[in-house]
């Protein structure tokens, strides 16, 4: 059984929480303030952490803040500031994802449970194999043919397949569509074509839990496209 | 209350009352010490001087320089007034010898007449003259002597002047030693008379020239009984020996009245002052003293002296003794005998004492009295006099430092403060205390001379003194505390009359340049100006016409009024320079530029006063338009995470009532209207904060170079399925390779996105959508890209372009169809903000927007 503490002062937000995740199969706790988060969390044994930043008594910030003290287990903020730099803030003191209000439900989900298993299972990967590519949840075997995220199995296409092996290899690294293009496809590009940029938007739609806020797949507008190094 | 600070107030005048009067006691104590200072020095310069009794009347003798444990005796007075008595005894010595016989007056004394005349110089082998008795020679002298013009036949000459002459003829014995012995020889034993006659028959004259000849009347005959004519046979003769009775008679005369006061003077009941002179003429020896002779000899009179006198001279010039226990030197004494060589043979002694204890009152007495309450405390005196100096300093030092300020104990802070006399002019009052100084320096100088030869009485001189320091005080207490006061007020110039005279002229002549109308302002200077000109150089050339340094002065004062003028000219310049170069900047956008004001006057003065203004209520205004704008952003952001946090739980529910599985249709329809409002709630809501943040300024730009083709074929790939829903076809056209812009790559996105989204909200199903990319070469030498999409509306367009870039403007008024409203403002401002520019164009049904960006060439 995995226990997730909820932490928001809206308790109607965390109960519409608790319903999702319960459907999910999860055991949901439930707190309202800062100060009530930190105190369950050192007497109940809980996997995850779900807290808004905006809250009375003691925020979210400090509360990670102080969490991070002594525990390593997965945090996500909830929040209504959607600015940049709240995010980076966020991330900045140990944070592990950042969804911003209002969120879209199965979004929250799919996050939790990438989550979960980056934590529990990233210790079980075998990275001494050579055809093993790895960014972050992201895996690809260039032996099986199989790209997994966060272990979940996805389907690619052999050109999407191709085009993410080539990110991955080469991870940090911007490709232009011309560059993609002459990789993949052995030939000279041609100029204004958007085949390559359709096929990113497929894979990101099927590697990304939310292909607007791409966590592996990065578009870096009017250079290229790139996996963010781990 | 108002008791109380009535009360205060009465206590601090009190405080304040007090106070003045500690410093008038001050400064009457300051008057006191000066005034007693001035007396001191009266008192040591009036005991600085005796005045003792001579026989010349007062005299007064300095004791300046004396040491302080001098004795009177050792003292230049002591010394002065014994010279003098020495001096006196000397020629009273001759006197004796001339009146006297055996020390006392004779007037039987026989006295020849030539020989006394030619005292001074000796007389001749053989000489005419006539003796008289002593007191006839005197009582005639006194009574004068009387001529008688008388006309003589030759006849009458014959008899009168006789056919003989008296001769006498000197005994040379007598004469061994020079005048002084002959004369003082018994003339009676040494005087042969003869009777020379004939001579003037034996020559051949038988008769006398008639004569007018002035006869001198015989008041006394001569001790033979005759007149003055029975000695001689000519008027040559005649004539010298009246002149030699008249000189002798005179002489004795004056001698006379001499010796009377030098033996009352030099008597021992009169003087201290004893003497002893003896003088030996031959075998005879004479002794003069005023102590009494008995049979004494000159030893003892000389011992007895010594044994009254602490003080004398001894000089025996035929024994070359000289002894003293006195400052005189021999010297001193030789060359007062020299004056009265025919009086002194060689064979003198002189002998003169000043009695111890000063018993008689005379100089000597005084002099010592003088001496000996002045001397000893003449440092005391001095001392004194400089301690109340000093202290007299100190007062000054304090009270100039006190002076003209007062403790305001109610503000807690000293103020100046002054007195009425320091409102008058600076120089008045200047003048007014160096006239002062002058008048007193004068009455000081004229009342010193009054009072070191008047003989007032010494209480009426110190008092006079006194009134007078007194006087010199408080006047340069007025005077110097008046100018202490106006220095700590810094009023010194500001009450000069230079400085009052100076500023009417400043405000005269401003009052006329600011009323005066601008044609008078500037002809009147410029016709001065020239007038000046011609007049200096007619004046000039006059000058140098009739030669001279005055046409160099003249030339020179010309220049330096022309040069004046040039520089105010210059000055005025500057200052429209600075005026100008300030307009400048501030219409560039400098608003916090101003325009230094320093030293402009006039016209140049207001007018960057009002530039200044002007810049500065540009500045106020866009500072406050900008903070209203950041307000208005940081409030809709607030606003905006108020309304997100309602709004999850909206979505949320909605999202879990869809998986209720509801059944019925028309719920299952309000359902999909709630999930589809929410969502645009949402996105509304984010498009809100952004507009308002990129209109505020609030954004910060992350600059890249950006490939405009990339970014293009990016976005096409990202719409392309959205464009596909809606059967909209991109006509892509770009130049080969690549196209760099400056810009921030997420921004350029949403400017791109935002215009793609526009067109499949808005675009007609199945029509094209035309991107095209060309490069263009503007006007400036920098080349620009513009990016051109065309599209065709499916709502007719009734907006004007210009309002559809606003905020909350969209083509269809009826607000229906998804969009905020923001999508175009926001892409403008984003545009804009990246230096780029945005324009949108509709013709028909057709709706185009332009980006043109400047170009970043390669490398």
């Amino acid at each position: 059984m995995t226990n997730i503490l909820v932490c928001d002062d809206d308790k109607e937000i965390v109960d519409a929480i608790e319903i999702y995740l319960n459907q999910e199969g999860y055991q949901v706790h439930k707190a309202y303030d800062g100060e009530q988060a930190v105190s369950m969390l050192k007497e109940l044994n809980i996997q995850l952490l779900i807290i808004d930043i905006m809250m009375p008594k003691l925020d979210g910030i400090r509360a990670t803040l102080k969490i991070r003290e002594y525990s390593s287990i997965p945090i996500i903020f909830l929040s209504a500031k959607s600015e940049d730099a709240d995010k980076i803030l966020g991330l900045n003191i140990g944070a592990d994802d950042y969804v911003t209000k209002p969120f879209n439900p199965l979004e929250l989900v799919a996050r939790v449970k990438s989550n979960l298993r980056r934590y529990t299972q990233l210790g079980n990967l075998n990275v001494e194999n050579n055809a093993l590519f790895q960014a972050g949840g992201l895996c690809i075997n260039d032996d099986t043919k199989e790209v997994t995220v966060d272990g979940e199995n996805v389907k690619l296409t052999p050109i999407e397949y191709n085009i993410l092996l080539l990110l991955v290899k080469n991870q940090g690294k911007v490709f232009s569509i011309d560059q993609i293009y002459e990789n993949i496809w052995n030939e000279e590009a041609i100029g204004a074509d958007n085949t390559v940029a359709v096929h990113i938007r497929h894979i990101r739609e099927k590697i990304e839990i939310n292909p607007k806020e791409p966590r592996y797949l990065k578009v870096v507008w009017g250079v290229g496209y790139k996996i963010e190094k781990q | 209350m108002e008791n109380q600070s009535n009360q205060q107030n009465a206590t601090e005048k009190g405080k304040k009352h007090k106070r003045g009067a500690g410093l008038k006691l001050l400064h009457l104590l300051q008057h006191i010490l000066f005034v007693t200072a001035v007396l001191l020095l009266v008192v040591v310069l009036n005991r600085s001087y005796v005045v003792v009794d001579t026989l010349r009347g007062a005299q007064a003798y300095e004791l300046t320089g004396v040491e302080e444990n001098e004795t009177f005796e050792d003292s230049e007075v002591f010394n002065t007034l014994l010279g003098n008595s020495i001096s006196d005894i000397i020629c009273f010595g001759t006197i004796r010898g001339q009146l006297e016989t055996d020390s006392e007056f004779d007037g039987g004394k026989k006295v020849d007449v030539t020989a006394f005349a030619g005292r001074y110089n000796g007389v001749m082998s053989e000489y005419i003259t006539a003796e008289y008795y002593l007191e006839d020679l005197i009582k005639w002298a006194q009574a004068g002597f009387d001529y008688e013009r008388v006309y003589m036949s030759g006849e009458d000459v014959d008899r009168f002047l006789s056919r003989k002459r008296t001769v006498t003829k000197v005994n040379l014995d007598d004469y061994s030693g020079g005048t002084v012995s002959y004369l003082n020889t018994d003339l009676s034993s040494s005087v042969t008379v003869e009777d020379v006659s004939g001579n003037f028959l034996e020559e051949g004259m038988t008769d006398r020239d008639p004569a007018d000849a002035n006869v001198m009347n015989n008041r006394y005959h001569t001790v033979e009984g005759k007149n003055i004519e029975d000695y001689v046979s000519t008027w040559e003769e005649y004539y010298e020996l009246c002149g030699n009775v008249k000189k002798a008679a005179e002489d004795l005369s004056t001698n006379y009245n001499e010796y009377i006061k030098y033996k009352d003077y030099y008597d021992l009941g009169n003087s201290n002052v004893v003497y002893v002179i003896s003088r030996t003429i031959g075998n005879k020896t004479q002794i003069f003293s005023n102590m009494e002779i008995g049979s004494e000899k000159l030893s003892e009179l000389k011992k007895e002296l010594l044994e009254q006198c602490d003080r004398y001279v001894y000089y025996d010039p035929f024994n070359m003794q000289y002894d003293t226990n006195t400052l005189i030197e021999e010297s001193t004494l030789r060359y007062i005998l020299n004056g009265y060589e025919y009086s002194y043979p060689d064979n003198t002694q002189i002998m003169i004492g000043v009695r111890s204890g000063y018993g008689t009152k005379d100089c000597f007495y005084q002099a010592n009295a003088g001496f000996g309450s002045f001397v000893p405390y003449i440092w005391q005196y001095l001392l004194c006099a400089l301690v109340l100096g000093g202290v007299y300093l100190f007062l000054l030092a304090l009270l100039t430092i006190k002076e003209g300020t007062v403790y305001r104990k109610n503000i807690g802070e000293r103020r100046h403060r002054l007195h009425p006399e320091d409102h008058i002019p600076t120089e008045i009052m200047l003048l007014a205390g160096i006239a002062s100084a002058f008048l007193l320096a004068y009455v000081g100088k004229r009342g010193l001379d009054w009072w070191l030869w008047n003989s007032a009485e010494n209480e009426v001189k110190v008092i006079l003194a006194g009134i007078f320091a007194l006087v010199v005080s408080v006047l340069f207490s007025i005077f110097y505390y008046s100018f202490v006061r106006r220095i700590k007020a810094g009023r010194i110039w500001k009450d000069s009359l230079l400085y009052r005279l100076g500023q009417s002229v400043k405000k005269g002549v401003a009052y006329v340049y600011d009323c005066s109308a601008v044609i008078l302002r500037v002809w009147i200077p410029y016709i001065l100006l020239i007038l000046l000109n011609l007049g200096g150089g007619l004046v000039i050339g006059n000058l140098v016409y009739n030669g001279g340094k005055a046409a160099f002065l003249g030339c020179a004062l010309l220049l330096m009024a022309d040069g004046a003028a040039g520089y105010i000219l210059y000055r005025s310049a500057l200052a429209k320079q600075l005026i100008l170069e300030g307009i400048e900047l501030i219409k560039n956008g400098n608003l916090t530029h101003k325009v230094g004001e320093e030293g402009m006057h006039g016209d140049d003065l207001l007018l960057a006063r009002a530039v200044n203004s002007i810049g500065e209520s540009v500045r106020t205004a866009v500072e406050t338009s900008m903070k209203d704008e950041r307000l208005k952003a940081d409030l809709i952001t607030n606003v905006s995470h108020d309304i997100k946090t309602p709004l999850t739980s909206i979505i949320n529910y909605v999202d879990l009532i869809k998986r209720e599985n509801v059944q019925e249709p028309k719920v299952r329809e309000y359902i999909e209207i709630l999930d589809a409002k929410s969502q645009r709630l949402k996105q509304l809501t984010d498009d809100l904060v952004e507009a308002s943040k990129i209109s505020s300024g609030n954004i910060v730009l992350q600059w890249e170079k950006i490939n405009l083709v990339e970014l293009l074929n990016q976005t096409i790939g990202e719409f392309s399925e959205k464009f596909e829903e809606k059967a909209l076809y991109p006509v892509w056209n770009a130049p080969k390779g690549s196209v760099y812009i400056e810009a921030d790559s997420r921004r350029i996105w949403r400017v791109i996105e935002n215009l793609f989204n526009n067109i499949y909200k808005y675009a007609l199903s199945g029509t094209r959508v035309y991107i095209d990319l060309e490069k263009i070469q503007a006007e400036g030498t920098v080349s620009q890209i513009r990016l051109s999409i065309k599209n065709i509306s499916a709502q007719p367009l009734k907006v004007n372009p210009e309002e559809l870039a606003e905020r909350f403007i969209r083509g269809d008024e009826s607000r229906t169809t998804e969009g905020s409203g923001l999508g175009l403002s926001i892409a403008k401002n984003l545009t804009q903000a990246m230096k780029g520019k945005f324009e949108i164009f509709m013709d028909g049904d057709l709706f185009k927007v332009n980006l043109t960006f400047p170009l970043l060439e390669e490398g």
